[in-house]
C-alpha cells in the first residue's frame, strides 16, 4: 500500500511545521530587552576569557583514546566472565579462555607499543625525525618553485 | 558451517592478525638496531610467505563460513593471490623508496598487513555487515597510511580529504544497507533466508509487491538501495561520482602506498561488487549462463557509471602535469574499463575483470615504481622531470614505455589482452546499449593514448634534462624488468591467465 509512504510524508511535514511554528510564534510572543550580560557567550556561568579560536594541546585525546580501548575491553570481558561457568560445564572452558586471552593479548601489544613510543608521556617534545620531516617539507615547495 | 569448523578456512586471516602484532613487536625489539630496515623487511617477507603458504593450502570448493558471514570459494582464492602480489611488491619497494623513514618502517608493514587482512575479508564477505566492516577496515588503515608522512602538508591534506569523503561514502552505503534490511529483514545475502533466496522465491516476491504498493514501489526501493550500496564500493574502486579523493590521495600518499592503493583496494572493491551483484541478482543456469533475478536493472546502472567514469578520468588526465596525478586519473579511467566487464553481467565479463586486474597489477605498480625512481634521482614527479630519461636511464625509460603502452591497451602488450576480453564480453552479451558502451570504451582508449604518449615523448624526443646517467637502485631495475616481461608474455600468450580466471568464476563451480 502506498499508505505507508503517505504516513512518513505527513509525519515529516508536521515535524517541520512544528519547529518552524514554535520558532516564529516564540519570536512574536517573547519580550525583547537585551543587556550586556545576556549577550555574553555562555560559559556555564563563568565570564569567558579571551578567544575560543586558539591552538590547544591534543594530548588529552591521546590518553582518552587509549583509555577508551581498555574500557571497551572490560565491557567485552564481563559477559564472557558471566557465562564462563556454562562453558566449563560443556567442556569448552579452555576454548573460551584462549579466545579471551587472544583478545587481551592483542590489546596488550597495543598498550606496549603506545608506551614504548612515548605516547603516554604527559609532557613530551617533538621527536627529531618529525622536526626534520617538517623542515624538509617546508623547503621542498620552495625548491620546486 | 559453525564457528570452530570455519576456522580452518580462516587460517590466512588468522595468520595475518598474528603478523600485524608480530610486526609491531619486532618494530619495538629492533628499535636500537642499525640494521633494522633489513630485519623488518625480512620479517615482513617471512610473514607474507607464511600467509601465502596458508592460502595455498586452502581446500578447494565452496563453503559458507561463520554461519553465512563469509563465503569460501574459488573467486575468493583468486583475489587473495592478487592481494598477495600487490603486498609483496609494496614490501620490496617501500624500504628503498626514500618516502618512509626507517624509524617507522615496522609500523608501515604492520599497518599494511592490517590492510591486507581487511582485503581478504572483503574478498569473502557474503553478509551486509561483513561487507561494511571489511570495507571500513580497509578504509581506516588507508587513511592512516595516506597521512603516513606526518611532516608533509600534502600527505596530511590527502589523509583529511580521504577521511571526509570516506565518511560520506560509507554513510551512504550504510543507508542503502538499512534499506535492504528493511525490505528483506536479513543481512545475509546467501543461504536459505538470504536476500538472494528471497528475491528468487516467488511467494516472497509477491509479498514484497503487496507490502510496497505493487511491483514498481518495491523495485524503486531496491534500486535506490543498490545505488547507495554502490557508493561504498564505488568509493573503494574510485568510480564517478565517488572519485574526488583519488587525485589528491594518490599525489599526497607515500608513493609505495599509492602503488598499493591503486591495485589492492581496487581489486577488493571489485571482489565485493562481483559477489554482491552476482550472488544477489543473478542465478546461474545449468548451461553456465546467468539469468537475472528480481527485475533489477543493475547492469544498466553499472554501465552508466562505467561510461561516466572512464570518460571523466581520461579527459581530466589530458591536462595533468604531475605524473602521480595523471596516473590517479588514469586509474579512475581503468576503474571505468573494469566496470564494463561487470556491466556485461556474464561469466565472461567477470573473467575479463579478473584477467584485467592481474595485468593491471603489473603495469600500474611498474609505472609507480618508475615514478619513485625518478623522484628520488631528480627530485620531482612532474612530466618535465622525465625529459630525456631515455639517455640518462635507458632501461627505466624503456620499461616505463612498456607500462604506459600497456595501460593504453596497444597490442602486443598485456593491456590489450585485458581490454580485448572486456570489450569481447560486452559484444558477446549483445544488445544495443552494450555495444554502445564498448564503443565508448574504445574511444576512451584512443583518448588515453594521447596523455600516455606525452610522457613517452618527453622521455625519448624532448631535450634531455640531464645527460649524466641516472642512479637507479639495482633492485628497482630488476623489479622493473620483472614487471615488464610478464606484460610482453601475457600480450601474446594469455591462455593460462584466462583459464585460471575461468576456474575462479562461472566455470565448473558456481559462485
Amino acid at each position: 500500500m502506498p499508505f505507508h509512504f503517505a504516513n512518513v510524508l505527513v509525519f515529516a511535514a508536521i515535524a517541520i511545521l512544528f519547529v518552524l511554528g514554535s520558532l516564529v510564534g516564540g519570536h512574536f510572543l517573547r519580550p525583547h530587552n537585551p543587556t550586556a550580560e545576556k549577550e555574553m557567550i555562555y560559559e556555564c556561568g563563568e565570564k569567558p576569557i579571551g578567544q575560543a579560536w586558539y591552538n590547544f594541546n591534543p594530548r588529552f585525546y591521546l590518553i582518552a583514546l587509549v583509555f577508551v580501548i581498555f574500557e571497551v575491553e572490560i565491557a567485552f570481558m564481563y559477559p564472557v566472565a558471566s557465562v564462563y561457568r556454562s562453558f566449563i560445564e560443556k567442556g569448552q572452558g579452555m576454548l573460551a579462555f584462549l579466545e579471551i586471552f587472544v583478545f587481551v593479548a592483542i590489546l596488550a601489544v597495543g598498550l606496549a607499543y603506545v608506551w614504548a613510543m612515548g605516547d603516554l608521556e604527559w609532557v613530551k617534545g617533538l621527536k627529531q625525525d618529525v622536526l626534520k620531516a617538517a623542515r624538509e617539507a617546508r623547503e621542498q615547495p620552495r625548491k620546486a618553485a | 558451517m559453525d564457528n570452530l569448523a570455519s576456522l580452518r578456512f580462516f587460517l590466512p586471516e588468522s595468520i595475518l592478525t598474528v603478523a600485524v602484532l608480530a610486526m609491531f613487536v619486532q618494530d619495538l625489539l629492533t628499535r636500537r638496531s642499525a640494521r633494522r630496515v633489513v630485519y623488518l623487511t625480512a620479517g615482513a617477507l617471512v610473514w607474507l610467505a607464511i600467509v601465502a603458504f596458508a592460502t595455498l593450502q586452502m581446500p578447494a570448493g565452496t563453503a559458507s563460513l561463520f554461519g553465512g558471514l563469509l563465503q569460501h570459494d574459488p573467486l575468493r582464492m583468486f583475489f587473495t593471490w592478487v592481494f598477495l602480489g600487490a603486498t609483496l611488491l609494496t614490501i620490496v619497494i617501500a624500504p628503498n623508496s626514500g618516502q618512509i623513514s626507517p624509524n617507522r618502517l615496522g609500523e608501515f608493514f604492520a599497518l599494511l598487513f592490517a590492510l591486507v587482512l581487511g582485503m581478504y575479508l572483503m574478498a569473502s564477505a557474503s553478509d551486509l555487515l561483513t561487507i561494511y566492516l571489511s570495507i571500513e577496515t580497509v578504509s581506516l588503515v588507508s587513511y592512516v597510511l595516506t597521512g603516513f608522512r606526518r611532516g608533509d602538508r600534502k600527505s596530511n591534506e590527502a589523509a583529511l580529504k580521504y577521511v571526509i569523503y570516506g565518511g560520506v561514502a560509507s554513510g551512504v552505503m550504510l543507508y542503502g544497507m538499512s534499506l535492504l534490511y528493511g525490505l528483506f529483514a536479513t543481512t545475509r545475502i546467501l543461504g536459505e533466508a538470504g536476500i538472494a533466496a528471497q528475491l528468487s522465491d516467488v511467494t516472497s516476491r509477491i509479498f514484497l509487491a503487496h507490502a510496497f504498493g505493487g511491483q514498481p514501489a518495491a523495485q524503486l526501493a531496491l534500486i535506490v538501495a543498490i545505488v547507495f550500496v554502490l557508493a561504498g564500493v564505488g568509493y573503494k574502486i574510485a568510480s564517478v561520482p565517488f572519485h574526488m579523493w583519488c587525485p589528491d590521495v594518490y599525489e599526497g600518499a607515500p608513493t609505495p602506498f599509492t602503488a598499493f592503493l591503486s591495485v589492492g583496494p581496487k581489486a577488493a572493491g571489485f571482489a565485493v561488487a562481483i559477489r554482491f551483484f552476482f550472488a544477489t541478482f543473478e542465478r546461474q543456469l545449468p548451461d553456465g549462463a546467468f539469468a537475472q533475478v528480481g527485475d533489477v536493472p543493475w547492469p544498466a546502472i553499472i554501465g552508466i557509471i562505467s561510461a561516466a567514469t572512464m570518460t571523466l578520468g581520461n579527459l581530466t588526465a589530458l591536462v595533468q602535469t604531475n605524473l602521480k596525478r595523471m596516473l590517479a586519473y588514469s586509474s579512475i579511467a581503468h576503474a571505468g574499463y573494469l566496470l564494463m566487464g561487470l556491466a556485461a553481467a556474464s561469466a565472461a565479463g567477470v573473467q575479463s575483470i579478473l584477467v584485467y586486474l592481474v595485468i593491471y597489477l603489473f603495469m600500474n605498480v611498474g609505472a609507480f615504481l618508475v615514478v619513485i625512481a625518478v623522484a628520488n634521482a631528480r627530485g620531482g614527479e612532474q612530466i618535465s622531470d622525465f625529459r630525456g630519461l631515455s639517455v640518462a636511464a635507458p632501461v627505466t625509460a624503456l620499461t616505463l614505455a612498456v607500462f604506459l603502452f600497456s595501460l593504453t591497451g596497444l597490442p602486443p602488450l598485456a593491456g590489450f589482452t585485458g581490454k580485448y576480453l572486456v570489450f569481447a564480453a560486452l559484444v558477446q552479451r549483445g544488445g544495443f546499449w552494450n555495444v554502445i558502451l564498448a564503443v565508448i570504451g574504445v574511444l576512451n582508449s584512443a583518448i588515453s593514448l594521447f596523455y600516455y604518449a606525452k610522457i613517452i615523448k618527453a622521455m625519448y624526443l624532448d631535450e634531455p634534462l640531464d645527460r649524466t646517467p641516472m642512479r637507479v637502485p639495482r633492485l628497482y631495475t630488476g623489479l622493473l624488468v620483472a614487471l615488464a616481461v610478464p606484460l610482453l608474455v601475457f600480450g601474446v600468450y594469455w591462455g593460462p591467465l584466462v583459464r585460471w580466471a575461468s576456474t575462479a568464476f562461472g566455470g565448473p563451480t558456481p559462485i
